[in-house]
């Protein structure tokens, strides 16, 4: 077998989320606007596992700071368009990537051509101040297209992602057992029935694979039991002695398998609350011609759950001491089950393409086997709007909550924030020396002093507008901390927010694992960040 | 000679530092280094980072790999001049989704050696030196040249040397320590910590949270097979010896690699099971952990950001441990992790276990061995206050002389409260068991 070279390179990638992951990077279209240290990294991370391509938008001349904190610049690079040298240099990390760049002042592009922007799978921002980056997060919004907004500054870092919507099939859970031991579909009935537990020698009796095991004592349970589960805890260590009662000597491997797994066998199967959620969803209720397939999928298996009862069977069983025989057979009634689940969704599937007038060939058997067997793993993320956080609906009495416990990262969202409005009067960031021990207080210049005061002005407009009447002490020291941080960006954070971001872009355009909803606030001070729902 | 040879270097460093400095090149570190911040040290002097930027800090830097190459790039980009980093590898293609200062035109040169010239060609007047080769080699003098040492290794055997020698290179002197700051990755996971000898929990205090290996029971690999793995391990344990006894497999080798896959696959078609690929064979033979550039960038940054902490006290460090996960959301846990007081390595307090009166000698190593917190690869043994040899791994003769004992129970030889002394040839450690019979 020949191994290609793309195959050896993405390998050690490709085991977390494989060729369908990997044929999704490769058709991403990224676009960063700021080639910023940290749009840098983020790129970085994103060109080496092989994105189709990226477009740098940058209208900045690099200057000695940039080549200072930035890998992907040289002192030659002083002069020069910034997008076009970071755009040269990311490019040569992965010779499978496109490169592209704008030299444009990105701010007047979103107010003068925000259309541009739609032409991306992804959209990250480093440093746009709040009116643009509002006015480029609404046009992405109405497009359907993710936007990441990133702050870095001295040693705080910050993002957020902004999505209408966001629907995952893989979200790659720690396992995905499925056994139905307390519903045992008729041909696995029928199988534990070909053991008989008396008459098999000792060697036999110690590979019965434990799910027959479990199998054949919660049914003699239940028949002791009106066909009810042990449910109470004593219950459950008398189903246990059951079980128990049938090992014949201390080394049977299969028994302990079955007593640690006797909980399972006590767990009525049912539909998880969060997947009954997304089946009360008003995009799976109404089906229309624009549905995505997700919706259509899990309409089907609506439809599936509505005449069984139940979700389809995932399909795999766990490796259990048995004999290959007989846990092949098991495994194979398990596989034929999921197989024969699946069939009757594909029909499902096929009269909702009819009805909405597509063709059924328009999603694939695969996609319909892969929704039915991570059925009760599916994830919709429904992210908030900037509008929403920054306007119509800001979060007031949570940020208000948040920001009486001074343990909470929530203040650096705030100085962030506040930040950027004193960037929007004085088109510079607050930047000076404002704390002093106290036998260097005489040194506190006039200017420093109002510097502190002018950024502590816009905290206090922005806690105004969340109704928040009780300045949090705290906060002075984190005015002071953004204060000597001066706008700067340090290697070490644009370098770890390069990496979180990243990580969450692949997350976006895979539809693998499991993204971030909506805020993450890095604190490299404290080496602690925090989630938010702003 | 050693000291004559580093200040020759400070010397060489301190001009090319003035010398390649361009306007502005600093300014955003200058900005944290030259004002006092509310959460710094005390101590904390605005000094321009007199200690980084002007090169008295020598940092090493084990490990080139995936974490290497982000530690080393961070490194230079804040300010730190003198650096040298041992790796004793060579590139392989599958290093190229992540370890960025490689191209495929390097594939099969020492990364230590790659990694080195491209920092200093991109970052004017940072002095990148190498070593390739194993950190076994080098001494205690060597390792006290350095103010820290960052790790990013792969391997934990190498992790508890590493740790041991700087835990026993202390000696109860203050002056002798030297931070370690170690990162590790897994897929969407990581965690780095800083470990401050003799005075923090060391690497060896948290052997216990290592998740344990996966392994296979060598009867159902022979008799009962059910997953594909189980045939890959037949190919690998079983049939290779048998069939190429006097070829060493050699998993880098895909020649080797196909020959397992092939064997593997006809077994798994013997008992109808499905699932080996090619892929698996590898992973199985190699066990491939999953490795990604972000996860590395987060863990290398989250080390870097430490070290830049510790040396210039511009803001406080980590105390002591951050783990981060990615799979599910972003969360992160930061910790003190807790010395343990009878941690091989940097404990004093001896470890008491309770054993069977009736267990051998070689049960007693195999127990060892297994033991979750231990995790010994080769225990030799003797009697701590007669120094008889109970079992020596080696030299050849005293592994020959000892070996009948193997048989013999433990207690023939260790009474009831002795102590025994337990060293590993792969570890710089000694450990004192107390021995209690139950």
């Amino acid at each position: 077998m020949h191994v290609d070279k793309k195959t050896q390179k993405y390998d050690r990638q490709l085991r977390l989320w494989h060729a369908n992951g990997q044929t999704a990077l490769e058709t991403a279209k990224v676009c960063l606007i700021n080639g910023t240290a940290t749009g840098c990294e983020i790129l970085k991370d994103l060109v080496l596992p092989g994105i189709g391509s990226f477009t740098v938008v940058d209208g900045k001349i690099v200057d000695g700071s940039d080549v200072g904190n930035t890998f992907f610049l040289v002192p030659d690079s002083i002069g020069k368009s910034r997008a076009e040298v970071v755009t040269e240099f990311l490019q040569e990390l992965n010779e499978d990537v496109k490169g592209f760049h704008l030299p444009e002042n990105p701010i007047a592009l979103i107010e003068n051509q925000p259309e541009y922007f739609l032409q991306f799978s992804i959209v990250i921002t480093t440093n746009i101040p709040e009116k643009p980056l509002l006015k480029l997060a609404d046009t992405l919004w109405n497009a359907k297209i993710p936007l990441v907004v990133v702050r870095t500054v001295g040693f705080i870092g910050y993002f957020r992602i902004a999505l209408p919507e966001h629907t995952i099939v893989e979200t790659h859970p720690e396992n995905i057992l499925d056994l139905r031991l307390d519903v045992p579909f008729l041909s696995l009935k029928q199988y534990v029935k070909t053991y008989n537990f008396d008459t098999l020698d000792s060697m036999d009796h110690g590979h019965i694979p434990y799910v027959v095991i479990l199998l054949k004592y919660l049914e003699q349970w239940k028949q002791d039991h009106d066909g009810k589960l042990p449910s109470t805890s004593a219950e459950r260590n008398e189903f246990k002695q059951l079980i128990q009662s049938g090992k014949r000597n201390a080394d049977e491997e299969n028994f302990d398998e079955a007593l640690s797994s006797a909980w399972k066998a006590c767990t009525a199967t049912k539909v998880p609350r969060q997947v009954e959620e997304i089946f009360k969803d008003s995009s799976c209720e109404n089906i229309t011609a624009e549905s995505s397939n997700f919706w259509i999928i899990v309409r089907a298996i609506r439809e599936f759950v509505s005449n069984e009862g139940l979700l389809p069977l995932a399909g795999s069983v766990p490796d259990m001491k048995a004999y290959t025989s007989g846990y092949v057979a098991m495994q194979n009634i398990y596989r034929q089950k999921a197989k024969e689940d699946i069939s009757i969704v594909r029909v499902h599937v096929h009269d909702i393409l009819t009805s909405i007038g597509r063709s059924i060939d328009s999603i694939s058997d695969d996609e319909i086997d892969s929704c039915c067997k991570h059925a009760s793993f599916i994830q919709v993320l429904r992210y908030r709007s900037l509008q929403e956080e920054y306007i119509t609906d800001p979060k007031k009495s949570d940020i208000g909550r948040w920001l009486r416990d001074s343990q909470e990262s929530i203040v650096n969202y705030v100085l962030i924030r506040a930040m950027d409005r004193f960037y929007e009067s004085h088109n510079r960031y607050p930047d000076a020396a404002t704390f002093f021990l106290e036998d260097d207080a005489e040194e506190a210049s006039e200017e420093a002093r109002s510097e502190f005061s002018t950024l502590k002005t816009y905290v206090n407009i922005l806690l105004g507008e969340w109704d928040i009447t009780n300045y949090p002490e705290h906060l002075d020291n984190y005015i002071h901390e953004i204060c000597r941080a001066g706008g700067s960006e340090l290697a070490n954070i644009a370098s770890l927010l390069g990496g979180m971001v990243s990580q969450e872009v692949i997350k976006l355009i895979t539809r693998q694992y499991i993204p971030i909803n909506n805020t993450i606030v890095f604190d490299g001070v404290k080496s602690t960040s925090s989630s938010y729902i702003l | 000679m050693a000291e004559t040879q580093m200040q020759t270097d400070l010397q060489a460093g301190l001009e090319t530092a003035v010398n390649k400095d361009w306007p502005g090149r600093w300014s955003h570190l200058y900005k944290i280094l030259d004002r006092r911040g509310p959460f710094a040290d005390p101590s904390f002097t605005p000094d321009h980072g007199d200690e980084i930027l002007l090169n008295t800090c020598r940092v090493l830097v084990i490990g080139a790999g995936g974490l290497g190459c982000e530690i080393l790039k961070n490194l230079a980009l804040s300010g730190f001049k003198n650096i040298e980093v041992i790796d004793m590898d060579t590139i392989d293609v599958s290093n190229l989704n992540r370890q960025f200062l490689f191209r495929p035109s390097d594939v099969g040169k020492p990364k230590a050696k790659v990694a080195s010239e491209f920092i200093m060609k991109r970052v004017p007047g940072i002095n990148v030196t190498y070593y390739h080769g194993k950190i076994q080699d080098k001494d205690d003098d060597y390792y006290l040249g350095f103010q820290l040492i960052i790790c990013g290794l792969d391997s934990v055997e190498a992790r508890r040397w590493i740790n041991a020698t700087l835990v026993n290179l202390v000696d109860d002197e203050p002056e002798r320590i030297r931070v370690l700051v170690d990162g590790g990755t897994e897929g969407f996971k990581g965690q780095a910590r800083v470990i401050i000898p003799t005075i923090t929990s060391c690497y060896e205090c948290s052997l216990d949270m290592l998740g344990k290996q996966r392994t296979f029971p060598i009867c159902t690999i022979a008799n009962t097979p059910r997953l594909p793995e189980h045939c890959i391990e037949w190919a690998s344990a079983i049939h290779w010896p048998k069939e190429r006894p006097d070829t060493k497999m050699d998993t880098d080798d895909p020649i080797h690699i196909q020959w397992l896959y092939e064997t593997a696959l006809e077994r798994a078609k013997e008992f109808n099971i499905t699932g080996v690929t090619y892929s698996l064979t590898q992973g199985v033979v190699k066990n491939i952990i999953p490795a990604i550039a972000s996860t590395n960038a987060i863990i290398a940054a989250s080390c870097c950001n430490e070290a830049f902490k510790l040396i210039t006290t511009s803001q406080p460090y980590l105390n002591n441990y951050m783990m981060y996960t990615g799979n599910e959301g972003l969360y992160t846990y930061t910790f003190e992790h807790q010395k343990k007081p009878d941690c091989p390595v940097c404990g004093n307090e001896r470890v008491t276990m309770e054993i069977s009166m009736e267990i051998t000698v070689e049960d007693f190593i195999d127990y060892l061995k297994e033991k979750q917190d231990i995790q010994l690869k080769k225990p030799s043994l003797s009697h701590a206050v007669t120094n008889e040899k109970i079992y020596w791994q080696s030299p050849p003769v005293f592994e020959q002389k000892t070996r009948p004992n193997l048989e013999r129970k433990l207690i023939e030889m260790v009474k009831q409260g002795d102590e025994v002394t337990v060293t590993d040839t792969t570890l710089p450690i000694s450990l004192q068991i107390v021995v209690s019979y139950i």
